[in-house]
């Protein structure tokens, strides 16, 4: 029985990886094609080289394409989590298996998580089997206030390797009880901030400009690649977002100056108290990553926690994706399953539910890039069929795909379950 | 009052045997029975009432379209459809939405982890007493603050009846306490009247950290030492307990001095306390079953039980329940191994299985967690029907607490905790409408406010809703 098991592991893990030439049709879905509020009804989805062909009512199977009938169940775009520590945490107790973070003096915003990120953690698998395709896997605070490093954006292959683009975001981390005492006010974070941002712009003026651009131009070489001063000067060229993980609502207005000041594009993660100031989040074009489950004072900071939060941003206009849903607990180890919970709470509090499926869909992508999250011609084929409303987290994936192909939705769960199945008889 | 003899049981025995406060307690009554906190908890001001035209999940198995709930005087009365009442009863139609028994979370620690945490909670938390391995002798509800916002937003989530427990750092942690998430400004207030007892212990890799990480080490720092560490606090609280008989038989002149971390042992040697213990590896449960055994007492739940899916038989013959989580897993070594149809599988196996919260956040929707575990099993093979389902939060959750006859299950005789639902009840979209506690209404999301703040939040929460 067992060995008959693990025998079908390895093979459904072998055929993830096959390589295929094979059209594929995803017929009778109700597809969620995120370029409309409404599902279209009985659409044919057709997938070739790993991108979506085209997205029809009723559209025929070309001939040779291998079909996967949907049964009128729901089709998505693969579901993100915009802030996890996906392949960098595998038991969080155990330092030896964390790599989120760098304790090492000196290592500041050009640390970069994506050298250590781990495709084979049991967390991953789950995660896909969960629908998840994408992440944003960020560092926590480094040594150096108020930086925390380089976040990866992912992508949840099962060839080999997760890692879709290093140095997605800039993260910086600003508040209360947030840093030791050198930090202790947040009115020195910020202060830390301005000038390490200061004096990376300084160097980039006395250069014409050309400074911080990895020596592309005629004047002097910039900065060495991955060195804090390119990284802060990535940031600066609007090439890469800084992403402020900060709560209060002090600090929520604080950010929009900074991102004014600095002419550099700023996301909120956290956001506790961004609900506060949603009009000026949304005129100057700040995206909010929430916890959609986030809903205690868990800290002073945090006094504004409300399960409306996402509604009250999306409804003056801000841009809100979903991320850390529920906590430590859940952001990484359940990243997709909760967060589809949390964005099925949103819509139990009050947010429309196509947009709840945008914050986990195409608000993500236009964060942190890899496509635009919706299921349009010429987009990667990250698709997932379900077996209900992919926002109830009683609904399962029933089949996933990352760039065209089926993968496993094997995991270190399942096969556990499927081990011990034979216990659980009727008495 | 020296603290002694004012609960229930104690006053009608103080009262048959003539004796006032005192600082032993009378000749035959344990006194481990007593109880030194007594409840001042009243219902809320309540009406009968008829509840029409709902689908009804009784929490005993059945499912009923277009059931109906005859209240009176704060218990369930009659469960069913198209029933008689008297004229004049007051008739409220659930207008086809679902009710349920009120939720129970069996295991939280609102009241004491109290948000938002500052560095109090870091440098002396009110979660655990962590002077020693063996707290036997506290009693959690002395810790409680009630202005804990996690009581009001349980309440809003369909909770009706709580047990607060220990943290689980220490082996023997104390004695809990089972509440009704209401408004109050002391504990007593809140507490079940008459509940029994529930007392905390702990396996596995929290207490062996706590005590391994102490500057002064004082307790076991590994598994074989905990267990060592509970048989040899049995052997003492067994000899305790028998110097109590020889006493209450007159074999004995004097009681024995009072020893409280004995008696607290030796009420659940007597079967007269429930224990709810924190273990997450099959092999650590195994174990703490044959301890159980061989000291002749009952482990009633075994909590966090991620592994239980692994000795379905052991914890049937045993009649121990498994309060598990939906989904939580694999942030420490001893948890790796969780799987999300572990209630589905103990189910199906004949296990009595309860879902839990541990968390403030998932204690406001125990029925989602119920929800994934359903999914999950569903994935499985093991299609879970929602009159099953949900006894993992209401009938089997009573169990735990040892009041399965009493709250749980929409049933005459019962206490009226029951719930209307906006939507069906497993679904994430579901809120709770109507919260019902002992025939009175506690929370009503129709009618404004829709929650009131605890004192903290008083003030505080700025300017209004945008």
């Amino acid at each position: 029985m067992r060995t008959a098991l693990l025998g079908s592991v390895a093979l459904a893990i072998l055929s993830g990886t096959a390589v295929r030439a094979q059209p594929i049709a995803i017929v009778h879905a109700k597809a969620w094609t995120m370029t409309a509020a409404a599902p279209i009804a009985d659409a044919t989805i057709l997938i070739d080289g790993g991108r979506i062909v085209s997205v029809t009512p009723s559209g025929a199977v070309p001939q040779g394409a291998e079909t996967i009938d949907a049964k009128g169940q729901p089709v998505t775009p693969g579901i993100v989590n915009s802030a996890t520590q996906l392949g960098l945490i595998e038991v969080s107790s155990a330092a030896g298996t964390r790599d989120q973070t760098s304790e090492a003096h000196g290592i500041g915003p050009g640390f970069d998580v994506s050298p250590a990120l781990n495709p084979n953690s049991a967390l991953v698998a789950l995660a896909r089997a969960d629908g998840l395709t994408g992440a944003l896997s960020y560092p926590s605070k480094s040594d150096e206030a108020p930086f925390a490093g380089q976040a990866a954006l992912i992508k949840l292959r099962t060839d080999g390797g997760i890692l879709d683009r290093r140095g997605a975001a800039v993260v910086a981390v600003i508040g209360g009880n947030k840093w030791p005492k050198d930090a202790g006010s947040r009115a020195a974070q910020w202060q830390l901030l301005r000038r390490a941002f200061g004096k990376v712009a300084d160097g980039r003026r006395g250069d014409g400009g050309k400074h911080g651009d990895h020596g592309h131009g005629d004047g002097p070489p910039g900065p060495p690649p991955g060195s804090d001063d390119a990284v802060l000067g990535d940031v600066l060229g609007g090439r890469t977002p800084l992403a402020i993980f900060t709560d209060r609502e002090s600090d929520i207005r604080e950010a929009i100056r900074f991102a004014h000041d600095f002419s550099v594009h700023v996301v909120i993660m956290g956001g506790a108290e961004a609900w506060r100031a949603a009009a000026e989040l949304a005129a100057a074009h700040i995206p909010v990553v929430l916890d959609p489950q986030a809903n205690m004072p868990t800290s002073f900071d945090e006094l504004g926690n409300r399960l409306d939060a996402a509604a009250i941003l999306q409804k003056a206009g801000v841009v809100v994706a979903f991320g850390m849903a529920g906590g430590a607990i859940e952001e990484s180890y359940n990243a997709g399953l909760d967060l589809r919970e949390g964005a099925g709470l949103a819509v139990a509090n009050g947010m429309p539910y196509s947009e709840a499926l945008k914050a986990i869909t195409v608000n993500a992508h236009s964060l942190w890039g890899g496509g635009d999250g919706t299921l349009a011609a010429g987009q990667p084929a990250d698709i997932v069929l379900w077996d209900g409303d992919p926002l109830e987290p009683s609904t399962n994936a029933l089949t996933v795909l990352i760039d065209g192909q089926p993968v496993s939705t094997d995991n270190r769960q399942r096969a556990l379950e499927e081990r011990y199945l034979p216990l659980a008889k009727p008495q | 009052m020296t603290g002694v003899a004012r609960g229930a049981i104690a006053v009608m025995a103080a009262l048959s045997l003539g004796m006032g406060a005192q600082s032993v307690s009378p000749r035959g009554i344990a006194p481990w029975r007593i109880d030194p906190f007594p409840s001042t908890y009243r219902p809320l001001p309540r009406s009968d009432f008829l509840l029409t035209n709902a689908i009804v999940l009784d929490g005993a198995g059945h499912h009923l379209d277009r059931g109906e709930v005859l209240v009176r005087d704060g218990k369930i009365v009659q469960v069913g459809v198209s029933l008689a009442h008297a004229p004049g009863v007051r008739v409220v139609d659930a207008g086809g939405r679902w009710v349920t028994p009120g939720i129970i979370d069996v295991h939280t620690h609102n009241g004491t982890f109290v948000v938002p945490l500052t560095d109090i909670d870091k440098d002396s938390s009110d979660v655990s007493e962590l002077n020693s391995p063996d707290v036997a002798d506290t009693w959690i509800e002395t810790a409680v603050n009630v202005q804990d916002t996690g009581f009001s937003r349980a309440l809003e989530g369909g909770v009706t009846t709580m047990q607060i427990l220990p943290g689980s750092s220490p082996i023997f942690g104390g004695r809990s306490v089972i509440v009704h998430p209401i408004e109050a400004t002391n504990i007593a207030a809140m507490k079940v009247p008459d509940a029994p007892q529930g007392f905390k212990m702990a396996c596995g890799e929290n207490p062996k950290s706590q005590d391994a990480d102490a500057h002064d080490i004082h307790g076991p720092t590994s598994r074989q030492g905990e267990i060592t560490y509970i048989r040899d606090a049995f052997m003492a609280a067994r000899d305790y307990r028998d110097a109590w008989t020889r006493y209450a038989q007159g074999k004995a002149a004097s009681p024995p001095r009072r020893d409280l971390k004995a008696e607290a042992l030796a009420g659940i040697l007597a079967g007269d306390i429930h224990v709810n213990m924190h273990c997450y590896r099959s092999d650590d449960m195994a174990t703490m079953l044959e301890v159980a055994h061989e000291f002749g007492f009952t482990i009633g739940s075994f909590h966090h039980a991620v592994e239980a899916y692994k000795i379905p038989a052991l914890l049937r013959n045993a009649g121990t329940c498994a309060a598990v989580w939906g989904d939580w897993w694999g942030f420490k070594m001893e948890g790796l191994d969780g799987v999300r149809a572990n209630a589905a599988m103990l189910d199906r196996a004949g296990v009595c299985v309860s879902m839990h919260s541990d968390s403030a956040i998932t204690g406001q929707r125990l029925n989602v967690e119920a929800a994934k575990a359903g999914g999950a099993g569903r994935a499985i093979g093991i299609d879970v029907p929602p009159e099953r389902m949900i006894e993992w939060v209401t009938s089997n959750s009573a169990r735990i607490l040892g009041m399965q006859t009493r709250i749980g299950t929409l049933a005459p005789g019962y206490d009226a905790d029951l719930v209307i639902w906006s939507a069906d009840p497993f679904s994430v979209y579901a809120r709770a409408d109507l919260v019902v506690i002992d025939g009175a209404v506690a929370y009503d999301r129709a009618s404004p406010p829709a929650h009131s703040p605890s004192d903290f939040e008083l003030g505080r929460t700025g300017a209004p809703h945008p």
